[in-house]
């Protein structure tokens, strides 16, 4: 899998690609519009980060040229401007996804594998870790052939976890993600704490191979 | 006190003083001129008396006051000075049937033959009693007359020429910055007013330029901080992944991480705050607010479950308005999480939504909100790390974009009251 980040701030660029790396994406970097856009004349990736305000250029311009080439790449547009046009104006182009800075790493990397997880439209789009078969579209989960019951957060919580396996969790991307924009008070994390706990009784219960651990002060790990 | 009625005020007592004191000079001038008048006339009546005393003998001798209203008496034979002599007195008249006043002009004339004859003359004149009366009351009449007039002339006039300074006036009642008032033009032919009203206009304009760089400055300042924000976040998260540190220091790095998370959200509620009050929330739609609630409630069902807190809706009557539609979650949510937040293990959370308001009344603490500051930025009832302090500002500023309002009232429970314009 081969992912394209263009971003002007090197220090984000960074961080960024170390993080795929460690999750064996090949990484390539662009700093500004021309360097993103001769990467994008010359290889095929199959996700793209396009930050919008870029040095000589505009992410939505490259995301056109994008477009135009017929290129089957995932984007994904990263912008510090959390603006409604941009946004509106971004998807109406064909991006797969839209993240507002900052944003967390487990989010990214969930955005990156349900964007090219949409586009791969021959591959089936089920996520199977261990003996856990799980259905984002049917929104169901399969242990060993069994269904599970999961309740709407529940599943968006194991959804998440599967998703960024063997990564830490920090507890706010968790609540950010089962909450959306709501997420501002320590009430929030209680409950996600709460929910959590219902989630691993009942994954224990159907005896799914999995183990979400806390880690303390920072958030959860799922192995 | 209006201006017309101020002036006015100062006008009349000046008046008051001015008009006795000019009536008193005026009659003593008038007064002066007629008896200097009737002197003359008393002189020019003596010159032709004696002329016709010279030519007909027979007036010598007219010892009584006649139709001719003088008199000349022969005098004993000696030395008299020939000089006039005026004087007033006062005389019975029939007509009148009272004392009247005359000027009297005595003289002496001597005839061809030396002998000496007394001549008196004399005239009427007027009544000082009655002049003095008439001069009042004409005085009163005047005075009266200069006020209403005064009066007229202050409402009709001062009305026309003041109406520019009104319009300067409602235009700085109704200035509200950053919503782009556009002032009323004026049309006056008074120098000041147009000076006045240009002035307005520049400093309105300056304001205004310094409000909107001001809070573009807010908004940029955000935006700039959101990818030092990304940086520091996500540099840390991998740090926190990849190192095998002691759990001590885990959980150090969980709290800086924290700490930048609560960076991140007043960031974001900052951001918010400043597009609203930039207006970029331009869209507008016919909300249903009923639909809202229910949809907003149903998003919150599980947190407040575990809260244990029952939240009830009651539908009085379908609202609609016309607004954004993400500023109307906006509204509804910020104000559901707070009552939801700031609320206790078994409590509730009403929503009661009527023709034209929507009341959401929650059980918390006992004691009543600070409600001259509860809308304010920053403030914070508790001091809970974790909230940014804006949300109720949120739903200020949002209520500022529309002619909405919310109340704070304390009836034992915290009721936030949204009213909505009849329609």
């Amino acid at each position: 899998m081969k992912i394209l980040i263009i971003e002007d701030e090197a220090g984000l660029r960074e961080v960024v690609q170390q993080s795929l790396e460690k999750e064996k994406y090949i990484v390539e970097t662009a700093h500004d519009y021309i360097s993103g856009f001769d990467k994008l004349g010359s290889y095929d990736y199959d996700c793209i980060l396009i930050d919008i305000m870029l040095p000589n250029g505009s992410g939505l311009d490259l995301l056109q040229e994008i477009k135009k080439q017929k290129k089957q790449s995932a984007v994904i547009i990263i912008s510090a401007k959390d603006a409604v046009d941009d946004k509106v104006k971004g998807l109406d182009l064909g991006a797969d996804d839209y993240l507002s800075k900052p944003f967390h790493l487990s989010e990214l990397h969930a955005r990156i594998k349900s964007a090219m997880r949409r586009n791969n439209h021959n591959g089936d789009n089920l996520i199977i870790w261990k003996n856990i078969t799980l259905s984002p579209e049917q929104r169901t989960v399969l242990i060993e052939n069994n269904t599970l019951i999961l309740n709407r957060k529940e599943f968006d919580l194991l959804y998440y976890f599967i998703i960024n396996p063997n990564r830490l969790i920090n507890k706010t991307a968790i609540a950010e993600y089962v909450w959306g924009d709501h997420t501002d008070q320590a009430d929030n994390l209680d409950f996600v704490y709460s929910q959590i706990k219902n989630l691993r009784k009942k994954l224990k219960e159907s005896n799914a191979e999995i183990d979400i651990q806390a880690v303390y002060g920072i958030g959860y790990k799922m192995s | 006190m209006k201006l017309q009625n101020y002036t006015l005020r100062y006008l009349a007592v000046t008046l008051l003083l001015v008009i006795p004191i000019w009536a008193g000079i005026f009659y003593v001038l008038i007064l002066d001129e007629v008896y200097d008048n009737i002197d003359d006339d008393l002189k020019n009546s003596k010159i032709i008396i004696v002329r016709h005393a010279f030519a007909d003998r027979k007036l010598l001798n007219s010892p009584e006051f006649g139709i001719n209203k003088f008199t000349i008496k022969p005098l004993p034979k000696g030395n008299y000075h020939t000089k006039d002599e005026f004087f007033s007195t006062k005389e019975f008249m029939e007509y009148d049937n009272d004392d009247e006043p005359i000027r009297i002009l005595k003289s002496v004339f001597k005839d061809e033959e030396g002998n000496n004859y007394e001549l008196i003359i004399k005239a009427s004149i007027v009544e000082e009693d009655e002049l003095l009366q008439d001069l009042f009351l004409a005085l009163i009449g005047l005075y009266i007359m200069l006020v209403i007039s005064i009066l007229v002339v202050n409402h009709l006039l001062l009305k026309k020429i003041w109406k520019a300074f009104h319009v300067v006036l409602d235009n700085l009642k109704e200035i509200k910055l950053g919503t782009g008032s556009k002032l009323k033009a004026i049309d006056s032919p008074i120098d000041e007013f147009n000076t006045l009203a240009k002035e307005v206009e520049k400093m309105l304009n300056r304001n205004e330029s310094i409000y909107s760089s001001q809070k573009q400055f807010i908004e940029n300042a955000s935006h700039e901080l959101q990818t030092p924000l990304a940086i520091s976040i996500n540099k840390l998260e991998l740090f926190a992944e990849n190192s095998t540190l002691p759990e001590e220091q885990m959980i150090e790095i969980g709290k800086i991480t924290d700490t930048l998370n609560r960076l991140t959200r007043l960031n974001k509620s900052l951001l918010m705050l400043s597009k609203i009050e930039n207006q970029q929330f331009s869209e507008e739609q016919e909300v249903d607010f009923n639909k809202l609630i229910l949809t907003l409630t149903e998003d919150y069902t599980d947190l407040a479950e575990f809260k244990k807190v029952k939240i009830i809706i009651t539908e009085n009557d379908s609202l609609f308005f016309k607004m954004n539609k993400g500023l109307a979650i906006a509204l509804i949510s910020n104000l559901l999480k707070n009552a939801l937040i700031h609320n206790h293990q078994e409590g509730f959370v009403n929503f009661v939504i009527n023709k034209n308001e929507i009341i959401i009344s929650n059980s918390g603490n006992n004691a009543p909100l600070n409600s001259a500051v509860i809308f304010n930025r920053f403030y914070r009832h508790t001091t809970t790390n974790e909230s940014t302090g804006l949300g109720l500002s949120i739903v200020k500023s949002i209520i500022n974009n529309y002619s909405i309002t919310v109340e704070y009232i304390f009836t034992g429970d915290h009721q936030f009251k949204i009213n909505f314009p009849k329609k």
